[in-house]
């Protein structure tokens, strides 16, 4: 496993997570996985250029997803994902990117990163650009995040 | 640089002239100065210029707080501060609440001509880039369809724009990199995806995997063509496409209304093809 790829995004997490308000921040696992993933609930993936290219995928299912929403949004109650709620995702998941972008550059890599797509669904089949996929999985504050990076 | 009005803060009079010979040589036109918080607050609301310099240290305040209050009320207004104070502490504040350059007394006009100019090409990129990707996008698609598919092509603009769309089977997504950021959503049916790859390949037995690397290879080469023509048009776009993500699935939804973006529905005698390309402002770079 090419640990200069997802070193980053690890990093990422651990930095950015606590600041907006999550606690225990649990690195489960750490593989390598083929070109096909299969998630439920949300996918986030944004595209990356530069000294690398190619893309990232977070992924975390629905209720998930709507606690990381409530806590960003200072613990307002989320029930449904309506707009304002899969807004924070969508903000989480660019931030998550950007200082993982940040970290790569103190490697003297320099990326640039693109807005992300959302998509919701059950049983959503990705295929990412590269066959190989870094994986990370993270168990934060009891909640799910799976984070998919395809970089050449 | 013309028709940008400029309103001058500071509280030396001395360097309130000097700026505005400085500005007006770059074609820029005054419209006010104040020379304390209170006056450019009140100023600034009345005049709604699309430039303030901004001194740092004031009579009745500092120009931080001053821009913050000037800021509240006038989002499109960009300052820049010009001050004889600079260290790093002082920058980072400016940069918070939302001052777009820092320059330091006395100021180079090469300086304040290259901040000005960065700060306002962006502008005017964003504007060129707004009236020309539809049709970028619509160009690069049709000729490629035109061309692999053949028969009848007709490209729809989806009127209404919802938040969020039902992908048909198969989704690709590429994200659009440069000057300014954006999106391409390209989505298609299964049996669509399938019976185009067939045709392109002239070869039935291909399967839903070859369906997939089509519909990838097929929403890169149409951004990468668009962003070639947008290119063409000014080099500092400097747009570049990243790889494609394919999703596939049954009750897929994507979300599309966070970008500036406009949707399309492409019409081919295989089946239908839906485009949604989109572009971020984005915020002018700290310089």
């Amino acid at each position: 496993m090419d640990v200069t790829i997802i070193n980053p995004f690890i990093a990422s997490i651990t930095d950015v997570m606590p600041q907006l308000g999550f606690e225990n921040i649990n690195l489960k696992a750490q593989k390598e996985k083929s070109k096909k993933i299969v998630a439920s609930g949300i996918v986030l993936t944004l595209g990356i250029v530069g000294d690398k290219k190619g893309n990232v995928a977070y992924a975390i299912d629905t209720e998930g997803a709507k606690q990381i929403a409530s806590t960003m949004m200072m613990g307002m109650p989320v029930d449904e994902l309506d707009d304002m709620a899969k807004s924070a995702i969508s903000e989480l998941s660019n931030m998550l990117t950007a200082n993982a972008a940040i970290n790569f550059s103190n490697d003297n890599i320099t990326v640039d990163i693109s807005p992300p797509t959302m998509l919701t669904g059950e049983s959503i089949e990705l295929s990412m650009s590269k066959d190989q996929v870094m994986c990370v999985e993270f168990d934060i504050d009891g909640i799910l995040i799976e984070i998919n990076v395809a970089l050449d | 640089m013309e028709n940008i009005r400029v309103m001058i803060v500071d509280d030396s009079t001395f360097s309130i002239a000097v700026l505005k010979r400085m500005l007006q040589k770059d074609g820029l036109e005054i419209v006010g100065t104040a020379l304390n918080v209170k006056e450019a607050i009140q100023k600034a609301q009345e005049l709604k210029p699309d430039l303030i310099t901004m001194d740092m240290t004031l009579p009745d305040g500092d120009g931080i707080e001053c821009s913050k209050e000037i800021l509240k009320h006038l989002k499109d207004t960009k300052i820049i501060a010009v001050s004889a104070m600079m260290d790093e502490e002082i920058i980072q504040r400016a940069r918070k609440v939302g001052i777009k350059g820092y320059l330091q007394k006395p100021v180079d006009q090469t300086d304040l001509d290259a901040a000005i100019e960065r700060l306002f090409e962006g502008e005017e990129l964003y504007g060129i880039l707004k009236n020309n990707f539809e049709e970028a996008f619509k160009e690069s698609i049709f000729s490629f369809l035109k061309r692999e598919i053949g028969g009848e092509v007709v490209t729809e603009k989806v009127a209404a724009h919802p938040m969020t769309t039902n992908s048909s089977g198969i989704s690709v997504a590429i994200g659009i990199i440069g000057r300014h950021d954006g999106r391409l959503i390209m989505d298609m049916s299964e049996e669509t995806a399938l019976r185009m790859t067939r045709k392109i390949l002239q070869d039935d037995g291909q399967q839903i995997d070859d369906a997939i690397n089509f519909l990838s290879e097929f929403t890169n080469v149409i951004g990468g063509n668009a962003c070639s023509l947008l290119n063409g048009l000014n080099r500092s776009f400097g747009l570049r496409v990243s790889p494609p993500t394919v999703f596939r699935g049954k009750d897929i939804t994507i979300s599309i209304g966070d970008l500036m973006s406009e949707s399309f529905v492409i019409k081919t005698d295989l089946g239908d093809v839906f485009m949604n390309v989109g572009f971020q402002k984005g915020d002018v770079e700290w310089m």
